[in-house]
């Protein structure tokens, strides 16, 4: 199955903005950056595995669909 | 080849299979609207609490009225509000043109996921005391910067929606999602241009400063009245209405004069915000001329959604939701009649700074938008997760009762302590000194804070009512579809 743009688009973003996340949080000069920039990058993690999970679910449903059809 | 050609009035249209649209975006929104509108109204009563009983304010920080407040109003526009937007938009745009959105799931999943992250960033931030101190445009830079990302994926796909169509026509409710998305956008960026002392530091110096400032401000903040919460909603009243009486709309011209002139003349109002202040005379004049023009589109509107039930008025007794969404453009016409009164310069002198304001805004939010998102909700809910119809219609209508009458408790009571207020901070003795002192005022309306609270905690009880009608909506066995014979046919009784 190949790959849905739109997922491989959205992914890189993803990790783009995780990475950002994480840059923020370690140079944060208030408490309010510290947080944004962990919570960035819980967010980004968290939204790559529910990406992953999808691509992965829709693969096992082509397989089962094509295996009922013999 | 001629003879071979049919009369147009032989040529019968061939049903076309439904797309597969997307629901699960739509369905989550709606999900995310019902939550946090539980949360706005929440809230929303307990800082009524805390200002008829201050220590209500336990003397933590975390919940003072100071920092609750944004949390309300956020909760109530943003999240409750943007999340009906952005689900109804998503639903309406799709069938209208008769095409999946634009853009894939993952995008779609983005801007879901991305401004529900918004939210509890923001909310948060308020919370631990972070605040640009500027009303609805509370959030601090980087998290803007978020919601710019959020919004332009989200203006991707309704744009890219409308560019793919498989309908020739542009319907109005979708010209009117378009216009708050775009001029939302607009009004975002602008009002929140600021420097950051450090990309590592939430804080910033606003590009404008003093009263050009406040007039930014004050454009932002009366359009995120007129495209947020008045064009984006109408763009709803113009699919829902409809759908629900089994109506056309009254006048589709009249729908499109609505239209142009409400988006001409709203993005000038702002300067009646800053009346008698250091902004220009002329300035404040032209912004209460326009707000008073505005009365004309904006009943053009309720008189367009009011008639749309022409030969289908039985149905307010038979469907709530529908009774919701008309009681709605009700309560539009009202606050639309009321916001140009209260932008008038010498009334404004009376009513500003006192609780009349609060009393017009929520006869606007709680009358117009939360109850033309109800009207929505009960239609969507059995629509998008395929039930026969809703829970209990009678629930419903208790919603609707006691949702109605704490608007009226709220509204009124806001009223008259407003006036008073402000008779008591102009009234002065034959020495020209003030008659009363602020505290004065202060004891002078706790009985009408404790009746608002009463009012909310109404509205907020309905609302409890809808989400448990909602829930049984959804996994009621006596909600489940039943399959429809075909005529002729009959079943054994068992």
């Amino acid at each position: 199955m190949d790959l849905d743009p739109s997922d491989l688009i959205v992914g890189l973003l993803m990790a783009a903005f995780g990475i950002t996340g994480l840059i923020l949080a370690s140079g944060a000069m208030d408490n309010e950056m510290y947080v944004f920039g962990l919570s960035l990058f819980g967010f980004a993690g968290l939204f790559e595995f529910g990406l992953i999970r999808r691509h992965f679910d829709r693969l096992d449903a082509v397989g089962a669909e094509s295996r009922r059809h013999g | 080849m001629a003879d071979l050609a049919l009369a147009p009035e032989l040529v019968v249209p061939i049903a076309r299979p439904a797309p597969d649209y997307n629901e699960a975006v739509v369905k989550k929104f709606i999900i995310a609207a019902v939550f946090w509108a539980i949360v706005a109204f929440l809230v929303g009563v307990y800082l009524a609490t805390e200002l008829a009983w201050p220590q209500f304010n336990l003397g933590l920080s975390y919940v003072n009225f100071g920092r609750l407040r944004p949390v309300h109003t956020s909760a109530g526009i943003f999240a409750f509000g943007g999340s009906m937007l952005f689900g109804t938009s998503f639903y309406v745009v799709q069938r209208t043109c008769r095409t999946r959105l634009f853009g894939g799931e993952a995008l779609a999943n983005f801007v879901f996921w991305g401004y529900q992250f918004f939210i509890v960033m923001a909310a948060l931030s308020y919370v631990m005391g972070y605040s640009k101190s500027q009303e609805y445009a509370e959030p601090q830079w980087h998290i803007d910067l978020w919601l710019t990302i959020v919004w332009v994926a989200y203006a991707v796909i309704f744009i890219g929606t409308l560019m793919k169509r498989e309908e020739p026509h542009i319907y109005v409710a979708n010209w009117f999602y378009l216009a708050f998305i775009l001029t939302v956008a607009v009004l975002h960026i602008g009002n929140n241009l600021v420097v950051p002392i450090s990309v590592f530091s939430s804080q910033g110096y606003s590009m404008a400063s003093g009263v050009q400032n406040a007039m930014i401000q004050w454009w932002y903040g009366h359009n995120a009245v007129g495209f947020f919460l008045t064009a984006g909603f109408l763009g709803m009243m113009y699919y829902f209405i409809p759908k629900a009486a089994n109506r056309p709309i009254y006048s589709y011209r009249l729908s499109v004069v609505h239209f142009w002139s409400l988006v001409f003349l709203y993005i000038w109002a702002g300067p009646h915000h800053l009346h008698w202040t250091a902004l220009p005379d002329w300035t404040q004049t032209l912004g209460m001329a326009f707000s008073i023009m505005l009365w004309m589109p904006s009943w053009g509107g309720m008189i367009n959604g009011l008639m749309t039930l022409s030969g289908a008025w039985d149905k307010l007794r038979t469907d709530p939701g529908l009774r919701f969404s008309v009681t709605a453009v009700g309560f539009y016409g009202m606050a639309t009649f009321e916001g140009p009164v209260m932008s008038i310069r010498d009334v404004n002198a009376l009513s500003h700074y006192t609780d009349w304001g609060i009393g017009h805004v929520h006869s606007g939010v709680l009358g117009w938008v939360a109850f033309i998102s109800f009207g929505a909700l009960y239609y969507l809910v059995p629509v998008l997760w395929k039930r026969g119809g809703l829970y209990s219609a009678r629930l419903a209508s208790w919603h609707y009762w006691i949702a109605t009458l704490g608007i009226v408790f709220y509204i009124t009571s806001m009223w008259v302590a407003g006036i008073m207020q402000g008779l008591m901070w102009r009234a002065y003795d034959a020495f020209g000194f003030l008659q009363y002192s602020f505290a004065e005022s202060v004891v002078a309306v706790h009985p009408y804070y404790v009746i608002r609270l009463m009012g909310g905690l109404m509205f907020l009880i309905g609302a409890l009512i809808m989400v448990y009608n909602l829930y049984q909506t959804v996994h009621s066995k006596s909600t489940e579809p039943r399959l429809v014979l075909p005529a002729g046919l009959a079943v054994a009784g068992g």
